[in-house]
C-alpha cells in the first residue's frame, strides 16, 4: 500500500508536460505502482486535451505544409509492430526478485549491480544515472539493512522514491513505490528497516550535506558528484 | 440520389483514425491533419511564441506518429482528442530536448507508457464519457484568472513555478488557484 504520493501541483507539471524530465521519471516509476494516481492523471490528461482543444488557431495556409507531409510520409518505411514487453519477460528481467521499473530500463537493462557505484560508507552506496547540465543530479542510492543513513540538510529540493526495502526517518515509513519531497528547509536522518536493504531512486536540485561531524568529512565527495560542483 | 450519412466531428474523426489503422487510409489521415496541425503548431506556439519552424515540424511529428500509432489507440481508455494531446505533449517535450541548449540525456519516450490496461472494464467507458463531460462544462464556467493558470500550464509548458514568476504572484497564489480550478472539475479530491 502507497502512502506517500506526488502533490496535485507535480501531477499537473507532470501531466501537462511541463515537469523536468528528472523529475518526470520519479513520477513516472511511482505510476508504476501507484494505480489511484493513474486515475488522478488520467483526468488530468482529460483537462489537457479540452485546453488543447480550445487553443486560438490561426488563419493559415497549411497546404504547403501538407504537402511535403504527404510527400515525406510516402519515404516513411511501413510502422513496424513495436515491441512490448511482455509480462514474461517483465519476469526475465527479475534478478533476486528485484524487478527494474520500465522508467528505468533506459539506464538498466539487466541488474542494479551493472551500474557503477561509488561506495561513500560500510553501508552506502550511490550510482549516478545522469547528471543534467546545470540541473538535477539522478542517482541511486543503497543502503544497508538497519543501518542508519547520514544526517544531511538538503541545499536544494530531493525527491525520493523507494525502488526496493523500506526506510524510515522523523516523519514516517517509507516503502516500495512512495514518493517523498523534501525542501531545502529538511534536516533529517533516515533509517532502513532491519530485514532488507534499501534502493532508492533520487533527484537532488543541489547537492545534499551532511551534518554530522564525522560524516562532513563526505560533503567534498558528494560535491563532486553533483552537477553543479563542475 | 443517395446521401452520405453526416457523422458529428468527433465520431467522424474515430472512423478516421481506425480507417488508418486498418486500411493506411491516406484521405482520413488528411482530414486529421486538417483538424489537429492547426491545433498542435498553437500549442507550440503558445510555448515557444514565434517559432513557426519548430511549430511545422512538431506539427508533422505529431502527424507521423498518428499514422505509425493509429492501430494503438484504444478508445476505452481514453478519447481521441486525449491521445492526440498527448502524442502532442510528448512530440514538444522530445523536441525541445533535442534540441536545448541543457541536451537531456532521459529518453522521455517511456515517462508516459505506465499505464497497465490488459483488463478493459465495461464501465470505464461509462466513466471516462462522464469525466469527460464533467470537465468539459466545468472548464466553461472556470473563473477567468484560474482558466489562465491552468493555460499557462499546459499550453505554455510552465511549471508552477515558472507561471507564479511571469505572473508576479505568489507561488502559494498560483498553487491554490489550480487547486480550486481542479476541485471544481471534480479532478482533485483530497486525500
Amino acid at each position: 500500500m502507497i502512502h506517500y504520493h506526488p502533490s496535485i501541483e507535480i501531477l499537473t507539471d507532470y501531466a501537462a508536460g511541463s515537469l523536468p524530465l528528472a523529475h518526470s521519471l520519479c513520477v513516472s516509476t511511482h505510476l508504476e505502482h501507484c494505480p489511484e494516481c493513474q486515475q488522478q492523471i488520467r483526468k488530468l490528461e482529460m483537462l489537457g486535451s479540452h485546453l488543447f482543444d480550445q487553443v486560438q488557431t490561426e488563419h493559415r495556409q497549411l497546404s504547403n505544409l501538407k504537402d511535403s507531409f504527404f510527400k515525406n510520409l510516402a519515404q516513411q518505411p511501413s510502422p513496424k509492430e513495436k515491441h512490448k514487453v511482455s509480462p514474461q519477460e517483465d519476469k526475465a528481467i527479475r534478478w533476486d526478485d528485484y524487478a527494474i521499473p520500465r522508467s528505468l530500463r533506459q539506464f538498466i537493462t539487466k541488474s542494479y549491480d551493472d551500474l557503477t557505484w561509488t561506495r561513500l560508507s560500510p553501508s552506502f552506496k550511490i550510482a549516478t544515472l545522469y547528471n543534467e547540465e546545470g540541473g538535477a543530479q539522478v542517482a541511486l542510492t543503497r543502503v544497508k539493512a538497519g543501518a542508519h543513513m547520514p544526517t544531511h540538510t538538503h541545499t536544494g529540493d530531493e525527491i525520493t522514491l523507494v525502488l526496493q526495502g523500506a526506510f524510515s526517518d522523523e516523519s514516517g515509513i517509507y516503502r516500495q513505490g512512495d514518493f517523498i519531497n523534501r525542501d531545502a528547509s529538511h534536516k533529517h536522518k533516515p533509517i532502513v528497516t532491519k530485514d532488507a536493504e534499501c534502493i532508492c531512486l533520487t533527484v537532488l536540485d543541489a547537492p545534499i550535506e551532511f551534518t554530522g561531524w564525522l560524516t562532513r568529512l563526505l560533503n567534498p565527495i558528494i560535491r563532486r558528484y553533483h552537477p553543479h560542483s563542475h | 440520389m443517395e446521401r452520405a450519412i453526416q457523422l458529428p466531428n468527433d465520431e467522424q474523426r474515430v472512423t478516421d483514425i481506425y480507417a488508418v489503422a486498418e486500411h493506411r487510409d491516406q484521405a482520413a489521415l488528411g482530414r486529421l491533419f486538417d483538424h489537429y496541425v492547426p491545433k498542435v503548431r498553437s500549442f507550440c506556439l503558445a510555448a515557444q511564441p514565434g517559432a513557426n519552424l519548430m511549430a511545422d515540424d512538431i506539427a508533422q511529428e505529431v502527424m507521423i506518429r498518428i499514422w505509425n500509432k493509429a492501430h494503438t489507440y484504444k478508445p476505452e481508455s481514453a478519447s481521441l482528442n486525449t491521445w492526440v494531446f498527448t502524442l502532442a505533449r510528448n512530440a514538444r517535450i522530445d523536441y525541445l530536448r533535442r534540441n536545448s541548449r541543457h541536451q537531456s540525456d532521459i529518453d522521455p519516450e517511456y515517462l508516459w507508457e505506465y499505464v497497465i490496461d490488459e483488463n478493459a472494464d465495461p464501465f470505464k467507458d461509462a466513466q471516462q464519457k462522464r469525466d469527460q463531460e464533467r470537465i468539459q462544462q466545468g472548464l466553461d464556467k472556470l473563473p477567468p484568472d484560474q482558466k489562465q493558470v491552468l493555460s499557462k500550464v499546459y499550453l505554455e509548458g510552465k511549471t508552477h513555478k515558472e507561471a507564479a514568476e511571469e505572473l508576479s504572484l505568489p507561488l502559494g497564489t498560483i498553487k491554490s488557484r489550480v487547486r480550486l480550478a481542479l476541485h471544481k472539475l471534480t479532478i482533485y479530491v483530497k486525500r
